[in-house]
């Protein structure tokens, strides 16, 4: 059997481990539906167990290597919280810290429930789309985020809505492994403002988030990944796509010593559009965006745009696979992938692939690996503009195209100030 | 006294290779110099090492601007003492706003040379008012600098930022290439109209088009990295009518 053949044969799994010990007392252990989702999660993630580079969508990011030691179960925190949020006060907010659910502030008519505390008296939203996305084998993190969930949050949308989810992650040498699932009913719209902050040491955050559009539901995701430089991150998003739904995505990634977004998009229904850009700032480590945009129906169209800016011994990686199923003719579908590497030593891996099983459709892909345009340097210089200065009025231009068009003025301005701050720190590794 | 600019056999080599082999050449204040020369006779070689452009390796002579040697300053550097190149190929730069970059460049200058910065209205204001003389519509403005314009438009463009900079030395690097009569007009009109006796310009060019509308007070042949020959206004004519060959070796 093939599967064999990638087993991990090294180290005890840190994970194997945590779900033989732990199984019986996770958050609603006793719930038939949820351990019967618990148990498939955790059987389809041990066929391969933690993805090293010899599993394929794995490849530029070595999991197993960067997962070093013991790795207790992070707590729950309910002390203060220093710094959280990027995006202003506006709107509903709910703060988790190590995954937990700190503080909930709505008063906007949301239906939030705290997994760590689910139950039998859950609502049959959650239980009608809890764990059945972001949990199989194409996303083997969230596999395990299911598996051993802790903690996380259910959201249900109805109407309009904007809505912060503030991560702060301040564990010490442990991991945490949460669940997000939002359930954007039938033509209501979310704009839900992501973000990640914490000055944790050495700690992995696993996070699995389900996105549920239903038919006509808009979401805008603007979410910012910038946690401590020794964090390690995996998140595993998954969006299925009603009719007419439209899911338009920022992600930026600006911090950690290894970050990864494993999205996988479905565009299930007719009409179905999906905007994905990423937005990736980094001088070490490795920040791996990886994407999945499944055509299934007629009539979809997905737009995916990457952009990287790589400093010293950075590593950025873009991988994006558009499937194209037979069913899906007029389907319209485009990806581009590009990075300046600023340093010598900086490094940028891009794949992007195409499947295409349908006729009729309109398909596009394209990369560009580079450093910053010499003429447009001496061009700015010439007009008296300071080399610094220069270089970063270049790069500003180089991310303008991925930010245009995502939220209101305040908060790209808030945005911009979080990428700005990133950039500086870029400057300062320069040799 | 001497000239505003003053270069001194100047030897110039790219990657090694030298391609400027002793320029000696004075421009006083109030004066427009032309430069011509055939393909490949280091035209554009001079405009960037007077700009000061990476990988353009001043081997031996000098260039004195003001007195002041400029060999050592950085193209930001020079551009705030007032010198300005017009390039032959203006960059497109999608993701600059064109009034931002505008913007950004005049107050750069301004800062180096310790001048109060204009804030953003005053500098829409002073735009505006050049745009209009070079009919240079407030839309082009608005786009990224250079992004999608025509020729005509960049050139035009590289004309706007002449009159707002208002430098001291202007280096026009065969501005007037690939432009029909109504935009070399107007980049003449430009030259033209920042001709003073404190203000010296450097017309480098292939043909003699844009010379019958900005007249030049001396005009030089350059050919294998040499200035051979030098004149009045009617050598371009005589270039012109006789091609470099027989010009080039007959000095």
């Amino acid at each position: 059997m093939t599967a064999l053949a990638f087993k991990v044969d090294s180290a005890p799994d840190v994970f194997r481990d945590d779900f033989a010990r732990h199984a019986a007392s996770l958050p609603g252990a006793h719930l038939a539906w949820l351990a019967t989702r618990r148990k498939s999660a955790f059987a389809a993630f041990a066929k391969t167990g933690t993805p090293t580079r010899r599993v394929e969508a794995w490849k530029y990011t070595d999991l197993a290597n960067a997962l070093e030691g013991e790795l207790p179960p992070a707590p729950r925190h309910d002390g203060p919280v220093p710094e959280h949020g990027v995006f202003g006060e506006e709107g509903a907010r709910v703060l988790l810290v190590n995954g937990f659910v700190h503080s909930v502030h709505d008063g906007y008519g949301l239906e939030i429930v705290d997994l760590s505390r689910i139950d039998a008296a859950t609502p049959d939203w959650v239980s009608g789309h809890l764990g059945l996305m972001a949990a199989g084998e194409d996303q083997l993190l969230g596999a395990v985020s299911l598996a051993l969930m802790r903690s996380g949050v259910g959201i249900r949308v109805r109407g309009t809505h904007r809505l912060h989810l503030d991560f702060v992650n301040l564990a010490r040498a442990s991991m945490s492994h949460a669940r997000v699932l939002i359930v954007v009913e039938r033509g209501a719209s979310l704009r839900l403002l992501e973000s990640h902050l914490g000055d944790s040491d050495a700690a992995f955050a696993n996070l699995g988030i389900e996105l549920v559009l239903e038919q006509g539901a808009q979401v805008e995701h603007i979410r910012v990944q910038s946690e401590a430089a020794e964090t390690l991150h995996v998140s595993s998003l998954a969006a299925s796509m009603g009719r007419d739904a439209r899911y338009r995505a920022l992600y930026c990634a600006v911090g950690g010593k290894l970050s990864r977004l494993d999205a996988v998009v479905r565009l299930a229904e007719t009409g179905s559009e999906a905007q994905l850009h990423n937005v990736a700032i980094l001088k070490s480590g490795i920040a791996d965006i990886t994407t999945v945009v499944d055509h299934v129906a007629a009539h979809t169209t997905s737009r995916q745009l990457f952009k990287s800016v790589v400093g010293g011994r950075g590593r950025s990686v873009s991988q994006g696979r558009v499937v194209v199923r037979p069913g899906a003719v007029k389907s319209d579908s485009h990806q581009l992938f590009k990075a300046l590497l600023l340093s010598p030593r900086a490094e940028a891996d891009a794949k992007p692939e195409l499947e295409i099983f349908a006729d009729d459709v309109a398909c596009g892909h394209g990369t560009a690996i580079g450093d910053l345009d010499p003429d447009a340097l001496f061009y700015l210089r010439a007009r008296g503009i300071p080399e610094a200065e220069a270089k970063s009025l270049l790069i500003h231009a180089f991310l303008a195209d991925a930010i245009e068009g995502f939220g209101d003025d305040a908060l790209r301005q808030a945005l911009i100030e979080r990428l700005d701050a990133a950039l500086a720190s870029l400057g300062q590794a320069e040799p | 006294m001497t000239a505003l600019l003053e270069i001194d056999d100047l030897h110039v080599a790219v990657d090694g290779k030298e391609i400027l082999k002793g320029i000696t050449l004075s421009v006083p204040a109030g004066e427009v110099h032309a430069v011509m020369g055939p393909n490949g006779s280091g035209k554009s070689t001079l405009s960037y090492t007077l700009a000061g452009r990476d990988g353009y390796e001043v081997t031996r002579g000098r260039i004195l601007y003001q007195g002041e040697d400029l060999t050592a300053l950085t193209p930001d550097a020079r551009a705030a003492k007032g010198m300005f190149l017009a390039l032959q190929y203006p960059v497109e730069i999608p993701g600059v706003a064109t009034l931002t970059f505008l913007k950004t460049a005049l107050n750069a200058q301004r800062r180096a040379r310790g001048e109060k910065e204009l804030d953003a209205m005053r500098v829409l204001k002073l735009v505006r008012e050049k745009a209009l003389k070079l009919k240079i519509a407030e839309e082009m403005l608005k786009r990224p600098l250079n992004a999608g314009f025509s020729g005509g438009e960049k050139k035009r463009m590289e004309i706007l930022q002449m009159a707002l900079f208002e430098p001291k030395l202007a280096i026009l690097d065969e501005t007037d290439s690939g432009l029909d009569i109504d935009a070399l007009k107007l980049v003449a009109d430009g030259v033209n109209a920042l001709r003073s006796p404190e203000r010296a310009m450097l017309v480098i060019t292939h043909y003699q088009r844009l010379l019958s509308y900005t007249v030049p007070d001396r005009v030089h042949v350059l050919a294998g990295g040499r200035i051979v020959k030098s004149g009045g206004a009617d050598l371009a004519l005589e270039l012109e009518k006789s091609g470099y060959e027989q010009v080039v070796e007959a000095a």
